[in-house]
């Protein structure tokens, strides 16, 4: 903030020093009306400079005329204006933390020394001097006057626009609208006058200096009550919500005019109800009353069911269509694959699936002569045949025990038909 | 060297010996030391830790587009098109499969894998057997199941009460009709149909609605001849009736039969009860009346000890937003009751409070705080569907919170979609472009233009491709919080949305980059931005003209280059007035002067006042006047033909 405002003092510092010829001018945003479409909550952006603009202009005022007094006859106008001019601009961005920053600004003024030299040339400098200050006090009204856009002040952008401020509601907006309106006919703000006169006082002809700034001011003045009019016709022709966006207040002002936005008509303000409404927020509706017609520990009938019927599955089924069941990632694909049973199995197993095998132990697999048993012939080819297709089951991963079995029974067979043949061959012994 | 060697061997062993005893000692003296259990996990434990850890690249399409970089959809148009025709090829695999399953036989895989193998839908059971109207009945054949149990009547053979009652289940939940059989070419033209209409719903659901709308209960139809039919009805064969019933409009039917159930002395179930209070709303007129009777059924319920669960709630609570007033006063007290029977709320239930509270299109009078209330109640905590109406949650709080411009709200709303398995809870396609529009515009209406961006930035075109409507809304936006310089790039992506072509938008675009001067570098952005949209209007689409020049987008495209200082591209637009029958104005033109007077072109100064005399316009003396006097015409030609030329126009 400071740093700013020293940076704020700074660039008035520079157009001071170029002030003879070129005419100031100072960013003002432009503000357009908009016909079609209202969409700020509030509209205090056309509204925001009467509502402001001459309390914060009084109270630059009266600083910077406290200012000059502290600091004697030292000061030249010139400073006061900038004072002014740079008090106007931190009003407009923190209406607080003055003493602070008016003791960093006099500190900067003392030490200022570019507008020393001014001093010896008595006779041109008050003559540009008076020039730069009505052209100060114009520019200075003519910021005031004009309409700024507003934004809430959370916007990243603060840093290019200097001129933001907080929204104010509505509410008070109206009510300093209305006493300006009063106050402000045609006469000046006394502290205002009383600026000027101070100012004027440390120039040589200090009648004709106040009178022609008093006579400047009065014609800024007239200006923007006749835009503020205007403005205030605008505002009620282009405000349209009538809601806080943010901190809603547990009651809001009875006062406060609510506007709806959709055409609708005026939503009525609450009155008694309101303060109905108070009582009944405190707690939330959830906690209620309930309807008692249930015994909470009612018991559960016994699920008389053969397991889920055609509505269950119904019910699930419109479940699933009703809701978003793409997969967003490769890994949620993952896991629908994993559902439908097409992906192997995390962590991973390489028995995942052989459910049925896992109950059987190891040694059934790989000892298989017991199956040799009784049926074959105990020696002889026949036997060395079979033990050699038990040594090539026991080391086959691919079968299970029970087709392994099948297998010796299917040669148990064969050779038991063939036996006869076999034995004619002298190759069945036993 | 061997001797030292093997004794720094023995001293090392000696030394981890030592430490070994160590160890056992320790291990002794040391408490019991527990060995924790093995866990097992489920087997998708790994993929979701997985899941959770990847986060939405605002930068990407939907998932389901990136396996082909080519079929990235860029409109809206295009994400139908390309999510439809995903979806219809897995349908026509899946029907050839089916449809020619002896061809598809070899199972490859191991473990089996079921679900690569093609469904049986011809029956086996060729005998007239109970077994046979089992598999039927599995197999959702209700025509052919409804024949074969009256075979077996005729036969003789009686039919066990269980299977009768999950035939009476089939019958009552198609409506006596064959169901609709997913991916039958015939059906083919009517889905399509379905498709242009509501295209993002899905094709089951589609099905499924005109099923509802062409299906009612018909008197006498199979499911009250075979109740009928039935010595000893149960429980089971009342509650598939009634809530064949109630699912096909036979309101009062449901009802009278449900007297019937209570006068042979048998006790109602929770099915039988959610299908009547659903069904309540429709057989009563006045909504106190509506509500006496669903308090009646819950009252029959408490007796009968039947005890509610999650879908009586939301019944109660769908029908209650037919209850107009009475609704209001009585939603809460009926969520207390439930709560109280510790049945915790759903979305859905959530969704209907909002509905009971927020009628569309109905004045909002101070009823902000419910959607408030709601947040609040629901805010950070993930739900799990278990209705179908969950899914309408987050349209319909969005709604509200477009309704009621509450932008806070909206953030919350928007906030919950992101927790946990909530954004499954979004619905379909359809309903996440409806969501994200109505969440759009409201950051349109609300947002300053920074924040605005942010969300468009984060949304468009990831998962949300704007219509040109929205388009127009951040328009409105842009011009609102003096951001009109972004309007080049806004224009670019209105260009990729597909939107180039609609007639409003562009001329809107046109009219807020000629309504302001800017800087020069606007301005030049501004003009580049101006000939794009020329080239829009010159070319059309395959022959097809797709704007149409008006004088006002014509003015409007020539005071963009005007202010850009490009006279030679401004004087050829000028020429497309005549070319295209428009007139220019008055302003233009004089507009155009002073551009040419800047550059000091006589001869283009009289060919304008030509131009206006053309046109017969009435700013044509005036135009001649300031041209004679700004100009130094050199040659007297000139000016004796601008002179025939005001004396024509006169």
């Amino acid at each position: 903030m400071y740093r700013r405002l020293l940076i704020n003092i700074n660039q008035v510092r520079n157009r001071l020093i170029h002030t003879h010829n070129t005419r100031l001018t100072l960013p003002s945003t432009k503000c357009k009306e908009r016909e079609s479409f209202a969409p700020v909550t509030w509209a205090p952006c056309t509204a925001r400079p009467l509502g402001t603009s001459s309390i914060s202009f009084s109270e630059n005022k009266e600083s910077s005329t406290s200012l000059s007094e502290d600091k004697g006859k030292t000061p030249e106008e010139t400073e006061v204006n900038a004072e002014v001019n740079t008090d106007g601009q931190r009003n407009t961005e923190m209406n607080e933390g003055t003493e602070i920053s008016n003791a960093t600004l006099t500190s900067q003024l003392e030490t200022e020394p570019v507008v020393k030299p001014e001093d010896r040339k008595q006779v041109e400098t008050t003559k540009s001097g008076k020039e730069s200050l009505l052209e100060l006090l114009g520019a200075m009204k003519v910021e005031v006057t004009t309409v700024r856009k507003i934004r809430p002040s959370k916007t990243p952008r603060m840093s290019e626009r200097p001129d933001q401020e907080p929204m104010e509601s509505t509410h008070s907006m109206f009510q300093r609208a209305a006493a300006e309106g009063s106050q402000q006919h045609g006469t000046l703000n006394p502290a205002l006058v009383a600026a000027v006169s101070a100012a004027a006082s440390t120039l040589p002809n200090r009648h004709q200096a106040e009178s022609e700034l008093l006579k400047q001011l009065r014609k800024h003045e007239a200006i923007p009550d006749t835009q503020r009019r205007a403005d205030i016709g605008h505002i009620i022709s282009d405000m349209k919500v009538g809601k806080r966006p943010n901190g809603r207040s547990n009651v809001r002002p009875t006062s406060q005019i609510r506007f709806d936005d959709d055409g609708k008509g005026y939503t009525q303000d609450r009155g008694i109800t309101s303060e109905l409404d108070g009582v009944r927020r405190r707690k939330s509706p959830f906690t209620s009353k309930r309807l008692n017609l249930f015994a909470a520990a009612a018991e559960q009938d016994a699920l008389s069911d053969l397991g889920p019927t055609l509505w269950d599955i119904d019910l699930v089924n419109q479940i699933v269509q009703a809701t978003n069941q793409m997969p967003r990632n490769g890994f949620e694909e993952m896991i629908q694959w994993t559902k439908e049973g097409r992906l192997w199995q995390y962590p991973i197993n390489n028995e995942a699936g052989l459910e049925e095998e896992a109950s059987v132990p190891f040694h059934e697999h790989v000892f298989l002569e017991k199956h040799l048993d009784e049926s074959f012939p105990q020696q002889g080819p026949v036997r060395h045949f079979m033990e050699l297709v038990i040594t090539g089951l026991a080391k086959n991963h691919h079968l299970t025990v029970q087709q392994k079995k099948e297998h010796i029974d299917w040669f148990r067979d064969y050779f038991r038909q063939k036996e006869d043949v076999l034995k004619e061959a002298e190759a069945y012994l036993n | 060297m061997a001797s030292s060697c093997s004794q720094a061997l023995r001293h090392h062993v000696c030394k981890s010996i030592f430490f070994l005893l160590l160890l056992l000692i320790l291990f002794i003296f040391s408490e019991e030391i527990v060995i924790p259990k093995k866990k097992t996990w489920s087997k998708e434990a790994v993929l979701q830790a997985l899941a959770s850890t990847v986060k939405r690249d605002p930068t990407a399409s939907d998932y389901r587009f990136q396996d082909d970089p080519y079929l990235t959809p860029k409109t809206s148009s295009e994400f139908k098109l390309f999510s439809l025709s995903q979806e219809s090829g897995r349908n026509a695999a899946k029907y050839f499969i089916n449809t020619y399953p002896k061809y598809f036989q070899k199972d490859y895989a191991q473990p089996h894998i079921p679900c690569l193998m093609p469904d049986t839908l011809e029956a086996q059971i060729e005998e007239v057997s109970e077994a046979a109207l089992i598999e039927r009945i599995g197999m959702r054949k209700v025509k052919a199941a409804v024949d074969l149990y009256d075979q077996l009547l005729q036969a003789g053979t009686s039919v066990s009460l269980d299977v009768t009652n999950q035939l009476l289940d089939l019958i009552c939940f198609y409506g006596d009709h064959d169901p609709a059989q997913e991916n039958v070419p015939e059906q083919r033209n009517e889905e399509t149909e379905d498709v242009q209409d509501e295209p993002q719903a899905k094709k089951g659901r589609a099905a499924k609605a005109s099923d509802l709308l062409k299906a009612t209960w018909k008197e006498k139809n199979n499911a009250e001849r075979i109740f009928a039919l039935l010595s000893e009805p149960n429980k089971h064969s009342y509650s598939a009736l009634i809530r064949g019933m109630v699912k096909y409009g036979a309101y009062s039917k449901a009802f009278s039969t449900y007297t019937d159930l209570l006068n042979s002395r048998l006790k109602a179930d929770m099915h039988m009860f959610n299908a009547l209070i659903t069904a309540a709303p429709e057989v009563k007129e006045k909504y106190n009346e509506k509500w006496e009777l669903i308090v009646d059924l819950l009252k029959q319920m408490a007796e009968q000890k039947v005890r509610p669960n999650l879908l009586t709630l939301n019944a109660v609570l769908k029908a209650l937003r037919r209850c107009g007033t009475v609704g209001k006063s009585q939603a809460f007290p009926v969520i207390s009751e439930m709560k109280a029977l510790s049945i915790d709320l759903s979305l859905a239930s959530y969704t209907h409070l909002l509905a009971i509270f927020y009628k569309p299109g109905a004045p909002i009078q101070g009823q902000t705080d419910i959607l408030q209330e709601v947040m609040n109640e629901v805010s950070g905590k993930s739900f799990t569907p278990q209705d179908p109406d969950d899914a309408q949650f987050f349209i319909t709080a969005m709604r509200i919170c477009l309704d009621t411009k509450d932008m806070e709200q909206a953030y919350r709303v928007h906030e919950l979609l992101g927790v946990g398995e909530n954004w499954r809870l979004l619905g379909n396609d359809f309903q996440q472009n409806i969501y994200y529009a109505r969440f759009f515009s409201l950051l349109c209406m609300m947002e300053n233009i920074d924040v605005m961006l942010k969300w468009y930035r984060d949304l468009v075109p990831s998962v949300y491709y704007p219509s040109s409507n929205v388009m127009r809304d951040l328009l409105q936006a842009l011009d609102t919080d003096n951001r009109l310089d972004l309007i080049p790039q806004i224009w670019k992506d209105i260009k990729q949305l597909g939107h180039a072509n609609r007639q409003n938008l562009v001329e809107e675009l046109l009219t807020l980059m000629a309504r302001e001067k800017h800087n020069q570098e606007v301005q030049e952005s501004f003009a580049e931005c101006a000939l794009d949209i020329k080239k829009i209007y010159d070319t059309g689409d395959r022959g097809k003209v797709l704007l149409n020049w008006t004088a006002g987008s014509l003015s409007d495209l020539i005071s963009v280059l005007l202010a850009a200082h490009r006279r030679q591209d401004a004087w050829d637009m000028l020429k497309l007035f005549k070319t295209h029958n428009r007139v220019p104005s008055e302003e233009l033109l004089n507009k155009f002067l002073m551009c040419v007077k800047e550059g000091g072109e006589v001869n283009q100064a009289v060919e304008l006042v030509q131009i206006s005399a053309g046109f017969c316009l009435p700013g044509t003396p005036k135009l001649i006047q300031r041209v004679q006097q700004e100009f130094e015409l050199t040659e007297q030609k000139m000016l004796s033909d601008l002179e025939i030329q005001s004396f024509n126009s006169e």
